[in-house]
């Protein structure tokens, strides 16, 4: 190999696809150098072939099939959606209960089965007097009834 | 006109318009699907990367912001799935290949003689062996429709150095086959 053979070897796929024109003195080493011949000749096989390369085609079912994978992904994400939103109403109703349980039970409610003569006395003029003293609890109760019913209109939006 | 087209295309998909989306699909899979299958020799794999692309381009619409042409944004994400199927091969920088370090190999006489289908085997085995980068600009340079810009931002190439890239990949794929590939 010689020093014209390694400045031939940068040039071999830029001569082979004609972008870079051989001077006389590099086409008379081509002639030569039975390596760089070769190399050059190799090199105009992969050109050509690459230029031949079959050209796949998508099969006919494939804008359709694609379609399909785009419906069952978003009928995923809204059974997503579905769901979270039925935990969160759950949920939400859940701490409802709780909350309703717990104001019942301080204010003495939850033995209004058991004892009338508590109920008539709840339902007398304290009874102003402890609600208030829950409004906290109350509040609590309302936000989360209103953030369950955000999320359903939320979750409503998104899957339309 | 093409690029308002194009942009009407996008905000109609946007806008949850399966009609349009279905146009899209329509518009690039001929090109998806050849790029891909130049680089992934099982067909039905091919076919089935190709549909990731698109959904993934459903999944990403979104969050187009049109900065690129639709054609080069499809392309990276063609890039991306390469890549992902060929993890080996995706992180590899063009510029590091080291294809003028390899030890040059003196042909013997009978690669002259090697048929055109065993070349074919021997090329397309080679080309799955280049960096996806490599491998997406051989196999889009040689494909009808490709655009020379959209390949050359798909892959942050500058415009003057795709030639000089392709040359390398070039190379990289004469030295496979007379080594490696033989």
């Amino acid at each position: 190999m010689t020093e014209h053979c390694d400045d031939l070897e940068a040039l071999i796929e830029a001569i082979a696809d004609g972008s870079h024109a051989m001077s006389a003195a590099d086409a008379a080493h081509v002639a030569s150098c039975a390596r760089c011949g070769t190399q050059l000749e190799l090199a105009r096989s992969i050109d050509s072939l690459l230029q031949m390369r079959d050209v796949a085609t998508p099969s006919a079912s494939f804008t359709a099939t694609v379609m399909r994978q785009i419906g069952r992904e978003q009928w995923q994400t809204e059974r997503a959606i579905d769901l979270g939103f039925n935990l969160a109403i759950a949920a939400g109703l859940a701490v409802i209960v709780a909350g309703a349980a717990g104001l019942a039970w301080s204010l003495g409610f939850l033995n209004i089965t058991i004892d009338l003569a508590a109920l008539r006395q709840a339902l007398d003029t304290e009874v102003t007097g402890r609600v208030l003293s829950q409004v906290q609890t109350l509040a609590m109760s309302a936000v989360l009834l209103t953030m369950a019913l955000v999320l359903w209109w939320w979750a409503e939006a998104a899957s339309d | 006109m093409k690029a308002f087209s194009e942009h009407e295309l996008v905000q109609r998909c946007r806008q949850g318009d399966e009609t349009a989306f279905r146009e899209l699909v329509d518009q690039y899979k001929g090109l998806v699907v050849a790029l891909i299958a130049r680089s992934v020799s099982n067909r039905e794999r091919a076919e089935e990367l190709s549909q990731d692309v698109f959904l993934k381009i459903h999944k990403g619409l979104p969050y187009f912001r049109g900065e690129a042409k639709l054609s080069t944004w499809i392309y990276r994400i063609v890039i991306n799935v390469l890549s992902q199927e060929r993890r080996d091969l995706a992180t590899i920088s063009l510029d590091e290949t080291g294809d003028d370090d390899r030890p040059r190999h003196e042909p013997a006489s009978e690669d002259r003689s090697f048929g055109d289908l065993a070349i074919k085997d021997r090329l397309q085995k080679a080309i799955e062996r280049l960096p996806v980068p490599y491998q997406v600009l051989v196999n889009g340079h040689y494909l009808k429709g490709m655009r020379y810009e959209d390949l050359a931002e798909a892959l942050n190439m500058p415009m003057g150095t795709v030639k000089t890239h392709l040359h390398r990949a070039k190379r990289r794929l004469r030295q496979l086959l007379e080594t490696e590939l033989r």
